[in-house]
């Protein structure tokens, strides 16, 4: 749906899964603890959601910039902003959704200050055309910056295959399927603490592979 | 003992830590760099295994925006009350509301005047042309002129119509008012 | 999706029902109805209002206390900002500034009639039309156009719930038929009475500054005396009073013209100290602004019209001859 915040695998909590009313899902629920801590001044929490969405609010504005150069500009624009305003968010919507908001109208801003046309829908652009206007604008970035994304996920997609199969299965059902531990120890016959267990252990391979590169 | 840390921020990630773990968890990390670092590479793991080869933020973004609220004194407003324990999905009006706000933005956004039956063109006398320079640099207004001027919203509002006043009033709420600075040419005769 | 609820009970809904075997209402009565159901309808929705590339969400809660409106609007979105309408006086609260500015409300009993309300002379400044429109939340709507026959003024759409005469989505319209604002209500409560807890302010403001009017003596008033030697057709001086300046112990003046539909607000301050400054304008979905300076003081044009109207009206303020508050020939004639 044009401009608003995608599915992409984890669960935000927009629509029950299976129609069943549930509880929002545990990602919002910490989200909202985080901010509660915001809120009463403890700084590190913000760090932490700016850690959580850094990469899907510079995705986001990306796209609506078509312009990668200054997309992290405007995103560092946009978290700034929902520091200010953080004590005005009161857990009606999920933080993301909100989060989102402030990113899609700091872009407009800034689109409209240099008085340029935004990208208006989203659904202007269907999938195919989405990953090639994406994958120019990963190019026109500085070529070192480019090399070294590409770089980034061919060495996180090395890490993944080389995962033993009951951690990359783990992995991959929390991130990419969006199931909660409880549903992922169903699906795969394990206790809840070992699911636990077993996508940290996927993470910590990863980041190992990572620190050489980003260290 | 650090991989004890360690596995808490994995869980914190998916919103699956225990409530009274978060408080001793996020002071952790606030002091230790490190561990900052590795919640971000998992954070990466997840983004890219959803999309491999998408747009990332480059690796010293966080750092960037850190150092950001911290140069500019950022103060967060005050802490509302206490905020709403999140109920169950079908007691939040507004998650519900936000297929119904998606669809009906979508309405908004692409439909143009006159779709709705007919064209709406204002029937007037010779148009004024406005000559539109706009201020060098595009700047933004001040917060004090964007005070100023919701100042000015507000008490004209009292006096518009309802609608008008509705108008009036969103304007003065609305976050980035997005003022455009239209500095008419000097030779303008009055 | 979205949904209506509207609870008809006896008398719930204030409307002025046609005699039976009367023609079918006019553009001009389902505007008549709107006014009145804005004003006298309880009701707490949500809207999207959107102007130039921005949008929001959105509340609106209204209620009708001892005859009075009393109403709160918020921003769901980023500033967190709101308006609270009390029967004394009008709080915006800006918690991104840590401000609040406080305007003492005046009383509408003796305005009530001079307030925009379409009246018979709409025909001469507007043409207004009927049209079907698609259903929205539910319910069937009766879509109004108002185009204004020059270029003074913007056009509205507004599509009204055919029970309550409610605006559900509004437009407003500039000369190239753009849509300029538009406000799209996804959710409207109407009918339930409105828990006036509803009304308060979200915000905390302890620590914010308060701006407040003061109630002093009075010093002189800046401007007294001034107007508009040129308003466009249709304009007519509706109301007139002075208040402080936010801040500050000094009085401005403030004009309200209007063409029954459309508003401009004229504010009449002493200039900043700092010298003059160029003319400045300031434009924000269909509220237009500009100032300017003129003999010391600072002129500001505010209104739901385009931004040549504004222009057009603050560069005409002149003091009138002999400084005294009396009606000048060469003004359009006023009405007070």
């Amino acid at each position: 749906m044009a401009n608003f915040p995608p599915s992409d695998g984890s669960t935000d909590g927009h629509e029950p899964r299976d129609g069943s009313e549930r509880q929002a899902s545990g990602v919002e629920q910490s989200d909202l603890e985080l901010v509660r801590r915001v809120q009463r001044g403890e700084r590190g929490a913000f760090d932490l959601l700016v850690l959580r969405y850094q990469h899907k609010v510079v995705k986001l504005v990306a796209r609506l910039l078509r312009d990668q150069a200054e997309a992290e500009d405007v995103a560092q624009e946009a978290f700034v902003k929902a520091y200010r305003a953080i004590g005005s968010f009161r857990g009606d919507s999920a933080f993301y959704t909100w989060l989102y908001r402030i990113a899609v109208n700091t872009a407009r801003n800034s689109m409209a200050s240099r008085q340029r046309r935004p990208l208006d829908y989203e659904s202007d652009l269907n999938e195919s055309e989405q990953s090639a206007v994406e994958s120019r604008m990963r190019h026109g970035d500085t070529p070192e910056a480019a090399a070294l994304s590409d770089e980034i996920h061919r060495t996180v997609n090395g890490a993944i295959e080389a995962l033993p199969e009951d951690l990359r299965t783990a992995i991959i059902l929390r991130e990419v399927e969006g199931l909660s531990y409880e549903e992922i120890a169903e699906a795969m016959e394990c206790p809840v603490g070992t699911v636990r267990s077993r996508i940290f252990r996927a993470r910590e391979a990863i980041d190992r592979s990572l620190k050489p590169l980003l260290d | 003992m650090t991989d004890q840390i360690r596995e808490q921020m994995s869980a914190l990630l998916d919103g699956e830590l225990a409530p009274g773990e978060l408080g001793l968890l996020v002071r952790r990390m606030e002091r230790d760099a490190a561990l900052r670092r590795a919640f971000g590479n998992y954070v990466l793991a997840g983004e890219s295994l959803r999309a491999p080869g998408c747009i990332i933020a480059s690796p010293g973004f966080a750092a960037r925006v850190s150092a950001a609220l911290d140069a500019g004194g950022a103060v967060p407003a005050t802490a509302p009350a206490e905020l709403a324990r999140p109920a169950p999905r079908w007691k939040r009006p507004l998650a519900g509301l936000a297929v119904a706000a998606g669809a009906a933005l979508a309405a908004v956004v692409l439909v143009r005047p006159g779709t709705d039956g007919g064209s709406l063109v204002a029937q007037q006398a010779a148009p004024v042309t406005m000559a539109v320079v706009s201020m060098p640099g595009g700047a933004s207004p001040t917060p004090a002129q964007t005070q100023r001027l919701a100042g000015y919203l507000v008490a004209h509002g009292q006096y518009a119509s309802a609608i008008g006043r509705r108008n009036a009033w969103s304007n003065a709420l609305a976050a980035d008012p997005g003022i455009n600075r239209v500095v008419y040419e000097a030779s303008e005769k009055r | 999706m979205g949904r209506l609820s509207v609870i008809v009970a006896a008398g719930a809904l204030v409307l002025a029902a046609p005699l039976a075997g009367a023609d079918p209402p006019t553009a001009r009565q389902w505007l008549e109805r709107m006014t009145e159901s804005l004003a006298s309808l309880d009701y707490d929705g949500l809207f999207i209002h959107s102007a130039g590339s921005q949008f929001e969400t959105m509340r609106i809660v209204h209620r009708v206390e001892d005859g009075r409106s009393v109403e709160r609007l918020v921003s769901l979105d980023g500033s967190g900002r709101e308006i609270v309408r009390t029967a004394e006086e009008v709080h915006f609260y800006m918690p991104d500034r840590r401000v609040v500015l406080v305007e003492r409300r005046t009383d509408p009993g003796s305005l009530l009639k001079a307030l925009p309300a379409p009246g018979a002379k709409l025909d001469a400044l507007y043409t207004l039309e009927l049209r079907k429109g698609r259903r929205l939340l539910g319910r069937d709507v009766q879509v109004v156009d108002v185009r204004p026959r020059d270029a003074y003024r913007y056009g509205y759409r507004l599509w009204l719930d055919e029970a309550s005469a409610m605006p559900l989505r509004s437009e407003v319209l500039n000369g190239a038929a753009r849509t300029v604002e538009s406000i799209h209500f996804t959710r409207l409560d109407l009918g339930k009475a409105v828990d006036p807890r509803a009304l308060q302010p979200g915000v905390d403001a302890t620590g914010f500054q308060w701006v407040r009017a003061g109630r002093r003596a009075e010093p002189p008033v800046a401007g007294a005396g001034w107007m508009p030697r040129r308003v466009p057709p249709g304009f007519r001086l509706v109301a007139s009073r002075s208040q402080p300046v936010p801040g500050t112990p000094v009085r401005m003046q403030h004009l309200i013209f209007s063409d029954g539909f459309a508003s401009v607000s004229v504010f009449i301050e002493p200039a900043p100290p700092k010298g003059p400054a160029p003319p400045e304008s300031a434009s924000v979905g269909s509220a237009n602004a500009y100032s300017t300076q003129v003999q010391g003081h600072m002129v500001t044009a505010v209104g739901e019209v385009p931004p040549e109207t504004v222009r057009e009206i603050a560069n005409s303020v002149a003091p009138l001859e002999g400084g005294t508050p009396a009606a000048s020939a060469a003004a359009t004639p006023v009405d007070r």
